[in-house]
């Protein structure tokens, strides 16, 4: 649809200023001119009601978890309550400059001190930073966090170990982090190869970083050896917790010999994505890892019955992030956990396991799972048996869209022999048995069409406000900025129809 | 619950489609020894309405900050939201969805991060923008990076009025990668342009000057591009108020190489530090070093114009331990947010937001300098921020402020100990305080 450049009407406004514009002020004698841009910058001119019909159809181009089942793999696209939409919205908090004196923001400080204790006891850890942004802000934050304690200890450890099946993020973390990536194949079962591990971890090691379930969906039920293995060369076991929602009071990282946690409180606690971000990535640590947090964190004094910000001290990483963390996300979060309740927290997990089973169970014979087993709270399926009538996972996908469904993430994981053509389906606890069968049924309507009429498939979607994008064609000739498409302008040639629907 | 559909019959039924009797049997892959076998020790659930009341009992306990007009803004400003924005916000379609990798399903997304692109673009004169990394610190950590892949180098040289927690957060990243941070001197509140030339050496990768810098002095960027580029490194401006670009000139007309921005100002509230978001802007060479997403314009099956995430041979989820950044979740509806600010300011209403905050900041300052009880810590350009000595006692002037419903300025001693800035203040001022509200504060101020 047409850009808000294209609506520009000079003369138009969309704003309002105070009457008192400090015309006596002499300002240009305050500054030199080469300092000022000599004309205004061109943004545009529109109205208010410009912009609200604009960003309003924009946003009928989008689906949201509001719209329909959204059961992308390892993202949890759960319900964001409303309720806590409102309370991260209270003006006392919304308003709240980061550096006020802490006396007159003891609720914001309570909100992150009752946060870190909650997550504590969820996790099974000894103190939470709430300062990383996102999931790979939180495993950066976590292997500078290692990194720092090894050189305290006086120990040479350059690599991380990670299994093929973990999200991309892990490697690029660790790599921001400095150390060398090594690739520990995942076996039969989906799960860690524990001779892969043994023979890998030596006390060059940092340790191992695994997601539980992993990103196949499935629980490692070697996690007890796979501990025993990185702890006893001294190494330390970092858990990414993009898939937490099925372990909510079953099983605690921290019991499982995780030193660092980070958890997506975007993910598991309901906060909303935002088409991606804000989230929050916080991590925790086990006592002997506290020291090494990136500062300050929240800390409670007796005596003057308040909260306040405590420098971690000399050992500490440093700051991750200006200011103190992404604090609307984590009102949100706070609100979720006491809605919930330890069991309703743990009929969360119930819940997003017993779908993700279901789902599997009733598609299994029309993509061949990954791995045959129970799952966690999500499952690993294959579009592979359809590859002979030419038809890849992509086109499944794209199908899915026709049916008025957001499809589930595809080609992830992805590694040879068992994860390839990989349609990984998340159904949250906040989808109800009815939403579950719907999807089944369209999902085997669609195997039957790759069978039948597989060029429905190939020329999918056909419902959606475009028709596949040429992702090719965006980098062979980058339009990055709306200057860009000018100067282009002749060769592009765009009729009315092609940029006004 | 009422944020899970399913019955426990429903569940039943479920259970008995997958073929087992129980839950139990869907997690015996979970050793035994390792599970909670007991309940999470959390408060019992809390009904809606005690929810409510619970978390606005605890908002009580921060000052009704909605009254109380910041004179700190040290990167974080309050500035006047539109509603329009607020309420178009509110669209669930732009924060209940993940990121756009179906562009079918998210072509809301993807245009309105192409039109900040578009923005950016415009009012930082660069050609290729990277809308979204977390903050104006994590921005100017990013760039660095980016700069040490471009020039193979390893020195970085910063300018010790770079926001202090920038400063920080750039050592936590570099940390890692055996790189020599050396920080630049000040001189009458601006980086000194003479030690920069000084320092400068060829293994220099860039270097970094935040303009409008932390005492919101306006800095020779031309003078300190040109002997920046003498010795092919590249510069690296980075802007925390971002208000100031409505009538600053543009990073591309001063020859910058990389913009790291904070956009709070554009449209976002202060909410005790974050979420906020931050724009790389830089040159089409150096596209593919980009850290982050990035989104550019294609054509669909039947020529409809159309976006799509690009270039994304970059990024983590394909190149892995080699990818530019681990960036994966960034700060995209402070993205939309900006996108939808910029558009209801247009042209000329940011140049006038900008130029407002310009002038009450230094009617402010005159002000204040005119009532006898302050003096000039420096004689420099500077945009909506400054410092300035104070005579009398320092917890009084904030004590007199705070009864009457003004956050005080900030005490620099926090960051910069040095014995000269003992009775120095950084004074804020954005276009929400009226003529009414800054003569109050002078004569708070002079008693």
């Amino acid at each position: 649809m047409k850009l808000i450049f294209e609506k520009s009407i000079p003369g138009r406004i969309g704003f309002s200023l105070p009457q008192d514009l400090f015309e006596d002020v002499r300002w240009e004698d305050s500054i030199p001119k080469e300092y000022l841009e000599h004309d205004k910058k061109p943004l545009t001119e529109v109205s208010e009601i410009d912009v609200i019909r604009h960003f309003t159809k924009l946003s009928k181009y989008n689906y949201g978890v509001d719209d329909g089942l959204y059961p992308l793999g390892s993202c949890t696209m759960k319900y964001n309550p409303r309720i806590n939409e409102k309370m991260s919205n209270l003006a006392n908090f919304v308003y709240a400059h980061p550096l006020s004196p802490p006396a007159m923001v003891q609720g914001s400080l309570e909100i992150m001190y009752r946060l870190n204790e909650m997550l504590c006891e969820i996790t099974g850890m000894e103190q939470y930073t709430m300062a990383p942004a996102s999931g790979a802000h939180g495993e950066l934050t976590g292997i500078l966090v290692m990194r720092k304690y090894f050189i305290d200890l006086g120990e040479k450890r350059n690599k991380v170990l990670i299994p093929d099946s973990a999200h991309g993020t892990n490697p690029a973390s660790a790599a921001m982090g400095g150390f060398n990536v090594v690739e520990i194949k995942s076996n039969e079962n989906g799960t860690v190869d524990l001779e892969s591990l043994s023979q890998a971890m030596d006390d060059h090691t940092v340790g191992l970083m695994l997601t539980n379930p992993n990103t196949v969906g499935l629980y490692d039920e070697g996690i007890i050896n796979i501990e025993k293995i990185v702890h006893s060369k001294g190494g330390l076991l970092y858990y990414d917790g993009a898939n937490l929602n099925a372990s909510l009071g079953i099983i605690r990282p921290g019991d499982t010999g995780f030193d660092v946690v980070h958890l997506n409180l975007h993910k598991t606690f309901s906060t909303p994505h935002g088409g991606g971000g804000p989230g929050s990535g916080v991590i925790g640590v086990k006592n002997k890892l506290i020291p090494y947090l990136p500062t300050p964190v929240v800390a409670f004094d007796e005596s003057s019955n308040s909260y306040y910000f405590k420098d971690v001290g000399e050992k500490s990483i440093g700051m991750v992030r200006s200011f103190w963390g992404n604090f609307s996300v984590l009102v949100k979060t706070l609100a979720w956990i006491l809605s919930l309740g330890p069991d309703g927290l743990l009929q969360c997990s119930q819940a997003s396991i017993i779908n993700a089973n279901y789902v599997l169970a009733k598609l299994k014979q029309y993509y061949r799972p990954a791995y045959d087993r129970y799952c966690g709270h999500e499952c690993t399926l294959t579009g592979r048996e359809y590859k002979k009538y030419g038809i890849k996972t992509l086109d499944i996908a794209k199908r899915l869209m026709d049916y008025g469904l957001h499809p589930p993430t595809i080609y992830f994981p992805h590694f040879e022999p068992y994860a390839e053509e990989t349609i990984m389906i998340e159904p949250p606890e906040s989808e109800g048995k009815e939403v579950l069968d719907d999807f089944i049924k369209i999902m085997i309507n669609i195997a039957q069409e790759a069978k039948e009429k597989p060029e429905i498939l190939t020329s999918a979607p056909h419902r959606t406000p475009i028709s596949r994008a040429d992702d090719v064609l965006a980098v062979k000739r980058p339009i990055l900025t709306y200057d860009d498409e000018l100067k282009l302008k002749d060769e592009l040639g765009y009729q009315e129809k092609d940029i006004k629907f | 619950m009422r944020y899970i559909p399913s019955t426990e019959e429903q569940q039943k039924e479920m259970l008995k489609g997958i073929g087992v009797s129980s839950f139990e049997e869907l997690i015996t892959s979970i050793p035994e020894e390792v599970r909670l076998k007991r309940r999470l020790k959390l408060p019992p659930a809390l009904s809606e309405q005690e929810l409510e009341e619970e978390i606005a009992h605890i908002a009580q306990k921060n000052a009704d900050f909605y009254s109380i007009k910041p004179l700190v803004g040290a990167g974080a400003y309050r500035h006047f939201i539109p509603e329009a924005e607020r309420a178009l916000l509110q669209r669930e379609e732009f924060w209940t969805c993940y990121t756009p990798y179906q562009p079918e399903l998210s072509q809301g997304t993807l245009q309105a991060i192409f039109e900040f692109q578009s923005h950016i673009s415009r009012l930082t004169k660069m050609e290729v923008v990277v809308p979204s990394i977390f903050d104006g610190a994590s921005a100017t950590a990013e760039a660095a990076l980016m700069a040490l892949r471009l020039t193979h180098k390893d020195k970085i040289i910063i300018s010790s009025l770079l926001h202090p927690h920038y400063q920080e957060v750039l050592k936590t990243y570099l940390e890692p990668h055996n790189i020599t941070i050396v920080k630049l001197p000040f001189q009458n509140g601006l980086t000194s342009v003479d030690m920069t030339r000084q320092f400068l050496d060829d293994n220099t990768a860039a270097v970094l000057i935040q303009s409008p810098n932390f005492w919101g002095g306006i800095e020779n960027i031309p003078g300190i591009a040109e002997i920046t580029h003498n010795h092919k490194a590249l510069l690296i401006q980075v802007i925390v108020e971002a208000m100031s670009l409505g009538i600053l000139k543009s990073p591309g007309n001063m020859n910058v190489d990389i913009v790291a921005g904070s956009t709070q100002s554009f449209g976002l509230d202060l909410n005790f530090g974050g979420p906020y978001n931050a724009f790389l802007a830089t040159k089409r060479e150096y596209i593919r070093q980009l850290p982050g997403r990035i989104v550019g314009e294609t054509r669909d099956k039947e020529g409809k114009r159309c976006f799509v995430m690009t270039f994304r041979a970059r990024e983590q989820d394909i190149r892995r331990e080699k990818a530019t950044s681990n960036m994966c979740t960034n700060h995209n509806l402070n993205v939309i947010a900006a996108d939808m600010y910029l558009s209801l300011l247009g042209t000329q209403g940011l140049y006038q937001y900008s130029l407002l905050n310009f002038k009450k900041a230094h009617f402010l300052k005159e002000k204040l300098l005119n009532s006898g009880k302050f003096s000039k810590s420096f004689s420099y350009p500077y945009y909506n921020e400054f410092l300035i000595n104070y005579h009398g006692d320092i917890k009084s002037l904030q004590e007199r402020l705070i009864e009457n419903n003004f956050l005080p300025p900030l005490l620099v001693t926090q960051f910069y100990p040095e014995e000269q800035f003992k009775q120095s203040l950084l004074f804020a001022v954005t276009e929400i305080f009226s003529r009414a509200e800054l003569n109050y504060i002078t004569d708070l101020l002079s008693q």
